[in-house]
């Protein structure tokens, strides 16, 4: 890639690269830090993306997963990456706006299955290219969408119109 | 409490948005060139690599200490040579004129 080629990658990508970093870290400073560094890294190594093995939005966005994995692992070195066990209670919605509840039931799923959904809810990634960006098989990609989305329907349950006890801000 | 359907949770999901991105992050961030790395780039060592070169300059420094003292060690015996020699001689040396020889038994050992 040239350097022109990388500049218009960037100008193409890098909202999708920072939104996909704030919903992993929920952080704005420590998005901007994954974005940048994803950046850097295609303007070292260039030759890393290939065209033949998937779009240059999944392999950024591969990128900045590898980088906040990287980041989470030095922040919480004895935590469980995936925990098959882990079930979903329904979360008190009390005094909280509709997306802030989302956004908290979210953080709350396993780091594996919250990439997993992430990328394929919010940045559209198909199973394969997801697959290809967290390093899995497709069937395990699938599994972690299908606990991901299960847990989450638990645990949004609350939001349910016939469960409702309560209005809610939007 | 009956959990959402899959349309219910779509819906749900949509609710949390991100903000805008930053203008600070509106240009690519520029390459750092080489020289700029070596005033403030860092590396990442692995602790055993760590430990394992505090020791080893350690023992550097330590052999480096005990091989300067080594010389002030060597010096002394010259010094001791350098001493007079008394010089003996056995011009006044004489045998004894009779031998009276003892026996002492082991009883009386102890005289």
């Amino acid at each position: 890639m040239t350097e022109a080629e990388i500049t218009a990658a960037f100008g193409q990508h890098k909202d999708a690269v920072y939104r996909f970093a704030w919903r992993m870290t929920r952080s704005p400073s420590a998005a901007e830090d994954i974005a940048q560094e994803v950046f850097l890294s295609l303007l070292t190594h260039p030759e890393r993306f290939r065209g033949e093995r998937g779009t240059l939005r999944a392999f950024l966005l591969g990128t900045a997963r590898n980088i906040s994995l990287k980041r989470w692992r030095e922040q919480n070195r004895w935590d469980p990456l995936e925990d098959h066990d882990f079930v979903a209670q329904p979360l008190d919605p009390e005094g909280q706006e509709i997306g802030e509840y989302v956004a908290g039931a979210i953080a709350l799923l396993p780091l594996l299955q919250r990439e997993t959904l992430i990328l394929a809810e919010y940045e559209g990634l198909t199973l394969e290219e997801i697959a290809h960006a967290v390093h899995a098989e497709v069937g395990t990609v699938k599994s972690r969408l299908h606990r991901a989305r299960e847990n989450l329907r638990r645990m949004l349950a609350p939001l349910k119109p016939v469960n409702r006890s309560c209005t809610w801000n939007r | 409490m009956e959990p959402l359907n899959d349309r219910e949770l779509n819906q749900i999901l949509q609710e949390w948005r991100p903000p805008a991105t930053p203008s600070s992050l509106g240009r690519i961030p520029p390459r750092m060139p080489w020289w700029r790395w070596l005033l403030v780039g860092t590396i990442r060592i692995p602790v055993p690599v760590g430990v394992a070169m505090l020791a080893g300059m350690a023992l550097l420094l330590f052999f480096m200490a005990s091989g300067r003292k080594q010389p002030a060690l060597s010096e002394s015996p010259r010094q001791v040579s350098l001493k007079p020699v008394r010089v003996v001689s056995l011009a006044d040396f004489q045998p004894v004129n009779q031998l009276q020889p003892r026996i002492i038994g082991r009883a009386n050992e102890g005289n």
